[in-house]
């Protein structure tokens, strides 16, 4: 507190003391008001029995774990292999994505950082920024049309003879997985190109000139200077996949679900918020609990995040 | 680089942007096509017949007003939020400016689907608790919808003030001080003005922010609509080229923005390296007076209206008869094949009906392909243009599309 | 005349356990060059932040024409700062960055540009107002700051190594040209530099500081021919240090037990020597000459290598580990170039020399 005080006064002193009040005001509701209660009052909100409106706050609106047991249990006691199952291919999809992006991502940025120059780095940068200009949905949509049935790739498909009846990518999970890994090439892009443009291309240069071959080049000298920069595209892609909606939604094959969906599922279709609450607690405490683990093993903290 | 690094480089290079691009392209390329459902091949008629039927479309327009509205409610509070955020920042010993941004931005991680359903949850009990007008305002889709998308959105403009004030020289601020400004007035006179262009990013990165979202959004719109949720749940049950149509124009009006800025970007350029006066293209008046970023502009939208307006001169219901005509008695044909195959069959000895063959057997281009909550569009039984006998076979769902024996 | 004096009453300035500036107690004078030099981090930018009010003194006091500054922010002071890299403001024209102070204290545009045109003229830079920042050379931008600075008519003029950053050239020709306005606008100026040729040719008065403690204050011929400190003599000017115990003092004279033989000095500012007490030499390499005969304050040593200068030739020798340099003026006549490695014999006179206690000196 005493940090504060000391850090506010200094910033009335330069700023003035208008200043200093509007944003220590601004900050504080953003992070209480925004942030943190809400946060808690979903935990809380967890926590509690699905009733009508009138017994809210009355003798029946007690604790319960019910909604986390019914996560693990279902409704009988066996295992909930369902909902636990769709968690689990949630965040394995989410890191195939992940990987994905770093393998589709990396060799971009390197050329964007290295070799492409003037005119044609430009032009590269307008092009990486384009598409992200259009709207999500309508990226999905792209997808849709181009995995569909009767999409191009099953019509160049079948006409050169390649196969002889349309494969379901949307069902074999294809187009799901092309459309989340092209939904955040930019997070993913622009966090490595920042990192690697650091590094000093005399670098490179004298390790080739010592006879290292280019993959040692890249091994030993710029993944360990593009490293942050790979962590925090990958945590950021990783979060949005895992917590993506629309992608799922509209890419998604019908018998796999994304926990999202799920729910979603509680929420709109079941009307039932205290178990979607529950549910959404469960999706962000396994994706920071496994980011923050992933972190501790690539040695990178969060500060790094949004450079 | 050696040689063949560039050639991998340039190869590189080339199919990744094809995957960035190519969705797109065959995107656009299908809002011109009559076929009901968006496809390339077979192609049909060239039409630009879905652009009205977007424009028509009550759902997506209402929308667009509430999108509206709900952006530039975020920019209001986002914005003024993000620059408070990085202020602050910047005066903070460093232990707690890592902890404050690590708070800050969360936000930007959390699923939104999370931020969506704690806006709700948080804001129904503070409506409830204090009941009356309040519980109404508080449960309201615009406000939550701002609320929601202000947590993360204020950390995208944050972001942006960061970037800016890094390049700020604080002896400015302290020359101000020094030359008897007040801190109120260093802060007027000398760092809002040199914000001033990060604001107006920060401004457009919020609305778009807001404009794109659909995660948060969807909760916390409750039973209304923004663009974007219309457009979604239009997606998810049952397309058309409409869509598509859309995306033209969010493409078109990119490119052009898109454009205009690079000529703003290399005449400020040129303007600064003092070369002005000697470039050729600035010592000419005509090109100097075509390279402006607004004659740029005045001419792509020239370009864009003269193309809506051959469109909407565009009539392709000739062709479109045509086509549907065509279809017809490729129908009939069918019809007539079918009927004596199954006299044939009847003939024989009254066998059990075979499944479809592939070949001319399947009346339906669609295949079972939208199946699981997505409607086929095959409500009319839709047989496939004949430069393309189609060959998608029963078998994802032979029951519902063979016609039923007698 | 208004009190334009400075007033430094036992200040220190400490950031936790580290002390920046020890104690400094200091009167500048109305009208006075000032400068304040010493080596990067010998706490000379924080005591002017100090005394322009960006920071308060941990202990002590300043003082600004009688009054005490204690509490008073930059923006209420009767001082003006030229920051090193000027802070003229980008993104207002000339005229507007030299009219800012009046614009704040809330002048009418038409009296703004007024004193815009005036200060202009001061700095004979008529007819730029209009241009951007960005467009000045670095020579007229040194010169809007300082008009810009003058706006407000302070009473002190604090400079913070503003000519750090300019060339050779035009740093000799800005140090006349700051000269000459403080002589027209009689404020006082306290500088601030690590360079000692901008603090001996401009200033009336300097202080040498290191790690915080101002070591010795004087006018600039002063500083350097009567050195009152090791750091001090070490500093200012180039000098051959010669250790060594004190073997006995005559009068005003030392004379000190060296490697290098016995050697005599002055005894600076009369100071009592006890006999064994470690001390340091200072001659200068123009006070060293080269002589046919051993004697008296002669040093037998061995030639390393010599240099051609024009004006000056200068010779680098040793002397039982000890290195001392030469500066000859060069007299016209082509004397044969001496081989590395011969040997020479030093002389020079004791009232030349000058003995101080042992104590840190400036690195090289």
């Amino acid at each position: 507190m005493g940090n504060f005080r000391t850090a506010f006064n200094s910033f009335a002193g330069r700023h003035g003391m208008g200043v200093a009040l509007f944003v220590a005001i601004a900050v504080a509701a953003w992070v209480i008001l925004l942030i943190v209660l809400p946060q808690l009052s979903m935990l809380d909100y967890s926590f509690r029995h699905n009733l009508p409106a009138s017994q809210i706050g009355g003798p029946d609106d007690t604790y319960t774990l019910e909604n986390y047991r019914y996560f693990m249990f279902g409704n009988d006691d066996g295992l909930n292999t369902l909902d636990i199952g769709i968690l689990l291919r949630t965040l394995i999809a989410a890191v195939f994505v992940t990987i994905l992006d770093v393998m589709i991502c990396y060799p971009i940025a390197f050329i964007l950082a290295h070799s492409a120059s003037g005119v044609s780095a430009r032009l590269m940068v307008i092009g990486l920024i384009i598409p992200f200009w259009v709207n999500e949905i309508l990226r999905a949509f792209a997808f849709r049309v181009l995995f569909g049935a009767t999409g191009l790739i099953n019509s160049v498909g079948l006409g050169m003879g390649l196969w002889d009846a349309p494969v379901d990518f949307i069902r074999a999970d294809v187009a799901l997985y092309s459309g989340l890994a092209y939904a955040y090439i930019l997070l993913m892009i622009f966090p490595i190109y920042n990192a690697v443009e650091a590094l000093d291309r005399a670098q490179i240069e004298a390790a080739r000139d010592m006879g290292a071959p280019w993959w040692r080049v890249h091994w030993r000298i710029v993944l360990p200077i593009a490293k942050p920069g790979i962590a925090s595209g990958a945590t950021m892609v990783f979060m949005l996949t895992s917590g993506a909606l629309a992608a799922p939604q509209i890419l998604g094959g019908p018998s796999s679900l994304w926990f999202t969906q799920v729910i979603y599922q509680w929420f709109n279709q079941s009307s039932n918020w205290q178990r979607g609450s529950a549910y959404a607690v469960i999706l962000l405490l396994v994706c920071i609990a496994f980011v923050t683990l992933m972190m501790r093993v690539f040695k990178v903290s969060v500060g790094e995040i949004g450079k | 680089m050696n040689p063949r690094g560039s050639v991998f480089s340039a190869a590189y290079a080339l199919a990744f942007f094809t995957f960035l691009f190519g969705p797109l392209i065959i995107m656009v390329i299908t809002a011109f096509n009559s076929s009901r459902f968006p496809r390339v091949t077979p192609w049909e008629c060239f039409t630009t017949g879905w652009f009205n039927v977007l424009i028509t479309n009550d759902r997506l327009m209402s929308g667009l007003l509430s999108s509206l509205f709900i952006g530039i409610g975020v920019i209001v509070v986002a914005v003024p939020v993000g620059l408070a955020g990085a202020l602050a920042l910047s005066e903070l010993s460093a232990r707690l400016r890592a902890t404050l941004y690590t708070v800050l931005i969360v936000p930007i991680l959390i699923p939104g689907v999370v931020l969506g359903i704690s806006t709700i949850v948080f804001w129904g009990q503070i409506g409830r608790t204090l009941g009356g007008p309040a519980q109404a305002f508080f449960y309201n889709g615009y406000f939550l919808t701002i609320a929601g998308q202000v947590t993360f959105i204020s950390a995208y403009a944050m972001l942006v003030f960061i970037a800016r004030l890094q390049r700020f020289d604080a002896t400015q601020t302290e020359a101000a001080l020094d030359l008897g400004a007040s801190p109120g007035q260093a802060f007027r006179k000398i760092l809002l003005p040199f914000l001033a262009p990060a604001i107006g990013s920060a401004a457009f990165i919020t609305l778009l922010a807001s404009f794109e979202n659909y995660n948060t959004t969807v909760f916390t719109i409750l039973s209304g609509n923004t663009f974007t949720t219309a457009l979604a749940s239009k997606v998810r049950h049952g397309t058309d080229p409409s869509l598509s149509a859309l995306a033209v124009i969010i493409i078109s009006i990119t490119l052009i923005g898109a454009l205009t800025h690079e000529a703003y970007i290399r005449r400020k350029t040129l303007l600064d390296s003092g070369k002005a006066e000697q470039s050729a293209i600035f010592g000419n008046p005509v090109l100097r007076l075509l390279t402006h970023p607004g004659a740029v502009l005045a001419l792509l939208l020239c370009i864009a209206g003269g193309l809506v307006w051959l469109g909407s001169k565009h009539d392709s219901s000739v062709c479109e008869a045509g086509i549907l005509e065509e279809k017809r008695a490729i129908q009939r044909q069918l019809q007539e094949e079918q009927r004596s195959r199954i006299d044939a069959q009847k003939k024989a000895g009254g066998q059990t009906q075979t499944p479809a063959e592939g070949g001319a057997g399947n009346p339906s281009p669609f295949g079972g392909a939208f199946t699981g909550g997505l409607a086929p569009e095959s409500a009319a039984p839709e047989p496939a243009a004949p430069s393309n006998p189609s060959p998608f076979g029963g078998a994802f769902n032979p029951g519902t599309l063979a016609p039923a024996p007698e | 005349m208004r009190n334009r004096t400075v007033l430094l009453d036992h200040v220190s300035i400490r950031f936790g356990d580290f002390t920046a500036v020890d104690n400094a107690n200091l009167k500048i004078d109305s009208g006075e060059f000032f400068s304040f030099l010493g080596p990067s981090g010998c706490g000379k930018t924080t005591l002017l932040r100090c005394i322009s009010g960006f920071s308060d003194p941990t202990e002590g006091k300043v003082l600004i024409g009688g009054k005490d500054m204690k509490g008073v922010g930059p923006n209420k002071r009767p001082t003006a700062l030229i920051f090193q890299h000027l802070a003229l403001f980008p993104l207002m024209s000339v005229a507007e960055n030299i009219a800012f102070p009046l614009e704040v204290r809330g002048a009418s545009k038409k009296d703004r540009r007024k004193r815009a045109d005036e200060l202009l003229d001061m700095i004979a830079l008529p007819g730029i107002g209009d241009k951007k920042v960005s467009e000045l050379s670095g020579g007229q931008k040194q010169r809007v700051a300082i008009a810009r600075a003058l706006a407000v008519e302070p009473d002190i003029l604090l400079l913070d190594e503003p000519l750090s950053a300019l060339d050779l050239k035009l740093r000799q020709h800005m140090r006349a040209e700051l000269r000459a306005i403080q002589q027209r606008v009689g404020v006082t100026f306290i500088y601030i530099t690590h360079d000692q040729g901008e603090a001996l040719t401009m200033s009336d008065r300097v202080a040498v500081m290191n790690s915080g403690v101002i070591e010795q204050v004087g006018a600039p011929n002063v500083i350097y021919n009567a050195p009152r400190t090791a750091f001090v003599a070490s500093f200012v000017g180039e000098n051959n240090a010669i250790s060594g115990k004190v073997a006995g003092q005559t009068e005003g004279m030392v004379t000190l037990n060296t490697p290098v033989g016995p050697v005599s000095g002055r005894a600076a500012g009369g100071r009592k020597y006890k006999p064994g007490e470690q001390c340091s030499l200072f001659i200068r390499p123009e006070q060293l000459t080269l002589t046919g005969e051993a004697g008296p304050n002669t040093i037998s040593a061995t030639l390393r290598s010599q240099a051609f200068e024009g004006a000056s030739t200068h010779l680098l020798a040793d002397c039982a580990g000890t290195r001392l340099r030469l500066s000859q003026i060069n007299t016209g006549a082509a004397a044969a170039p001496l081989a590395p490695g011969a040997a020479l014999t030093l002389a020079f006179a004791p009232e030349h020399a000058t003995v101080l206690p042992a104590g840190p000196m400036a690195s090289e």
